[in-house]
């Protein structure tokens, strides 16, 4: 035995050698295969939007003729995220939605730091805020807010005016309103119980949204760890009990059938006219309007309580913009994101979107659709959806989905601060 | 699945032709009578093909549509007027020619791997049985088949990556690998019924082994090589997730992941999604329709064996 193993191990050896040798001419073929022209630097741009690609192919013509030194390509599958960062290879500029998800990458220090860009100055440190509370990389700006979409009720303002319906500033108004559209034979809410995220991001998000200090409350959940017990003051039974029977009078004013009906349906039913109001964010309003092109669109921060005062708007951060850590063409990824970070591209792609600019002083909205939510942003006056601090191993549109069912509230609450704790025992370091 | 739909078809039409000539002495029956149909067995298939032909008729009518036709009606309507623009606009949208190319040449020399590989090794594994060796090789193959492909899929690409192959070359290596242990097995069981007899009268004419395989042995395999080829091209032009993952450079990649393009999160540009999705079906359909006859006794074969 003995006198076998140096011989086998020379062999592996020289197996490994030869190995390399061969593949040696292939992997230096593939480094230098990307067709580099002189003094041109190439910038990789993932983007997390399909639909915008149109739009991003404009503005980057634009820059390229600008910076003739700088070729910047455009990606929008976003797929190759992951895989790009096994590779060791990834994009140099991206931009992602941010939450839960895009905050694992954030704070494990994936992203460079950006606050020292020009751009980074000219950003609403409100906006700023909703990116960082996410989770930061030492203190750093890992990412910089590109478009912020805030999401309330959608209304029909025809239906509205033909039944007298202002626009409510309380929860009792917006009962009453459910009540007068119900009364006239028309479905006051539309739901799309069958897409769970629908229920998530509408009646959930916006009932607790306006209804408990979100940030706050996950703040404390999060430090809490796996050591949370129902009966603990962080809990979800501590706190959102109160929520709960709103949530169900709200879905007790949708038409019948709802939980039939997804998305696609959703927005075919209610560009038709077939509903006043929709609980959609900004995403949906391109597709009602698709559906019909001279309905007349508004929306409106649910006000979840009675005191004005209280009522807030869900926002999301869309779009950030990142650069990579140890991408090799920093400088130029820099002067790129700063170029995005102009007020005539942000602005005008926020404008085109339905979405708001993050800038500082951004112009006002003028988009009847999204108008009547300009206030609630410029004041500051929204949080982020409560379902977008879920780990999204947590199934909380279903959970969600089968309480709206079976109304069965505290049943809901536990099973929601059980998924928690066996997540964060599973996730716990 | 058209396939399915169709064997039975041609099954019970064998059937009559068989019985034809021995009904026909006995009883004289004109020969419209002779060929008789069986309606009820019609009828069912009739029913069976909507469940292609259905989804077809959506899928064409949708590539048709104008945006405000999509959300109106049943979706049964045909479009009127019909929008043959959607067809120029998916075109233009998705670069169709380079990612046409692509996945042109991801499928060809997949399928060409494929066939080359598998039946090379399932010949020498058959004719080498009496060997540890091959024995043990052939239980190794087919021990790739309880891997699940999302598992391994993360170390691949870093493995990959450093061998420089993140690119469509490296997509076609792994459709070759990937499909090597099941078609093997599909390889090994037809290289069986090969009698050796076949091979030795060859011998005794000098031939060397390649020349063996080459000569007698690959021709012999031709309805295997068609089932093998028709799964293998079937994998490599439908597949998503490898090229998604493996191909770094966004102008590389092939049509699916393209296709990606009209679907957004919230939006879907339906009209355009299936104008390009027939675009991508054409080469697909083409095939089916003038291999027709090899498809059908491939999937037949595939099923006894």
């Amino acid at each position: 035995m003995t006198a076998v193993l140096p011989s086998r191990r020379l062999l592996l050896k020289a197996a490994g050698i030869s190995c390399t040798a061969a593949l040696l001419p292939l992997s230096a073929c593939a480094t230098s295969s990307p067709a580099q022209q002189k003094g041109v630097t190439q910038l990789r741009f993932m983007q997390n939007k399909p639909e915008v690609v149109a739009y991003f192919n404009q503005v980057i013509k634009d820059f390229e003729a600008l910076n003739p030194d700088i070729h910047v390509v455009q990606d929008f599958n976003e797929g190759n995220f992951v895989p790009s960062l096994v590779r060791n290879d990834p994009p140099d500029v991206v931009t992602r939605g941010f939450a839960q998800a895009t905050a694992d990458f954030t704070r494990k220090g994936v992203f460079a730091d950006l606050s020292d860009l020009p751009s980074a100055a000219t950003i609403d440190p409100k906006v700023q805020a909703l990116v960082n509370s996410w989770g930061q990389y030492k203190g750093e700006t890992s990412a910089i807010p590109f478009s912020l979409a805030g999401a309330g009720v959608i209304y029909n303002r025809d239906i509205f005016a033909q039944n007298g319906v202002a626009v409510p500033t309380t929860w009792d108004e917006f009962l009453a309103a459910c009540e007068i559209f119900g009364a006239a034979g028309i479905t006051p809410i539309y739901g799309t119980f069958k897409d769970t995220w629908t229920l998530q991001q509408g009646a959930f998000d916006y009932v607790t949204g306006g209804t408990v200090d979100v940030e706050d409350f996950f703040a404390r959940l999060y430090a809490e760890g796996a050591d949370i017990r129902e009966d603990a003051p962080e809990s979800f039974s501590s706190n959102f009990g109160p929520a709960l029977p709103k949530i169900l009078q709200l879905t007790a004013f949708t038409q019948t059938g709802a939980s039939s009906k997804n998305y696609a349906d959703g927005n075919a039913a209610f560009g038709r006219g077939q509903a006043a109001m929709y609980l959609q964010g900004p995403w949906a309003l391109s597709e009602l309007v698709k559906a019909n092109k001279n309905i007349q669109l508004g929306t409106f921060p649910l006000p979840a309580t009675n005191n004005p005062a209280d009522t807030k708007a869900r926002v999301n951060v869309d779009m950030a913009l990142s650069i990579t850590r140890n991408t090799p063409n920093r400088a130029a990824a820099e002067r790129f994101v700063n170029y995005l970070l102009e007020p005539s591209v942000v602005n005008t792609f926020n404008e085109k979107n339905a979405a708001f600019s993050p800038l500082m002083n951004a112009p006002a909205v003028g988009n009847p659709q999204i108008s009547g939510l300009a206030a609630y942003v410029a004041e500051g006056r929204y949080y982020q959806g409560a379902g977008t601090y879920f780990p999204p191993s947590v199934p909380l549109g279903n959970y969600i989905q089968s309480f709206v069912y079976n109304r069965n509230a505290g049943q809901f609450l536990r099973d929601l601060d059980a998924e928690w704790r066996r997540v964060a025992e599973r996730t716990a370091v | 699945m058209t396939a399915s739909t169709a064997q039975p078809h041609s099954a019970s039409a064998a059937n009559d032709r068989r019985q034809a000539p021995m009904r026909g002495p006995l009883v004289r029956r004109s020969s419209r009578e002779g060929f008789k149909v069986n309606w009820w067995l019609t009828a069912l298939m009739l029913v069976a093909s909507l469940t292609i032909l259905l989804p077809l008729y959506f899928t064409v009518a949708m590539a048709l549509k104008s945006a405000d036709q999509i959300g109106t009606g049943t979706g049964l309507a045909w479009p009127l007027p019909m929008n043959w623009n959607n067809f120029a606009e998916a075109y233009v949208a998705t670069n169709f020619p380079k990612a046409f190319l692509s996945t042109a040449f991801v499928t060809v020399f997949s399928v060409l791997g494929a066939l080359a590989s598998s039946s090379l090794v399932a010949y020498a594994i058959v004719r080498n049985w009496h060997r540890k060796f091959f024995r043990g090789s052939f239980v190794y193959l087919l021990s790739a088949m309880f891997i699940p492909f999302p598992v391994i899929i993360l170390p691949l690409i870093k493995q990959t990556a450093l061998l420089g192959l993140d690119n469509p070359g490296g997509v076609i290596f792994l459709h070759v690998l990937g499909g090597i242990s099941f078609n093997t097995l599909l390889y090994i069981a037809f290289v069986r019924s090969i009698p050796v007899e076949l091979e030795e009268s060859a011998r005794m004419d000098g031939a060397t082994t390649w020349q063996v395989f080459r000569k007698i042995i690959f021709p012999l395999l031709a309805p295997m090589n068609a089932t093998v080829g028709i799964f293998a091209f079937l994998g490599s032009w439908n597949d998503f997730l490898l090229p998604q993952m493996m191909i770094a450079d966004p102008a590389l990649q092939t049509l699916p992941v393209v296709q990606m393009l009209f679907q957004g999160e919230f939006n879907t540009d339906y009209s355009l999604a299936f104008a390009s999705y027939l675009m991508a079906m054409a080469p697909t359909l083409v095939v089916y329709i003038l291999a027709q006859r090899w498809v059908l006794s491939g999937v037949m074969r595939g099923a006894v064996k």
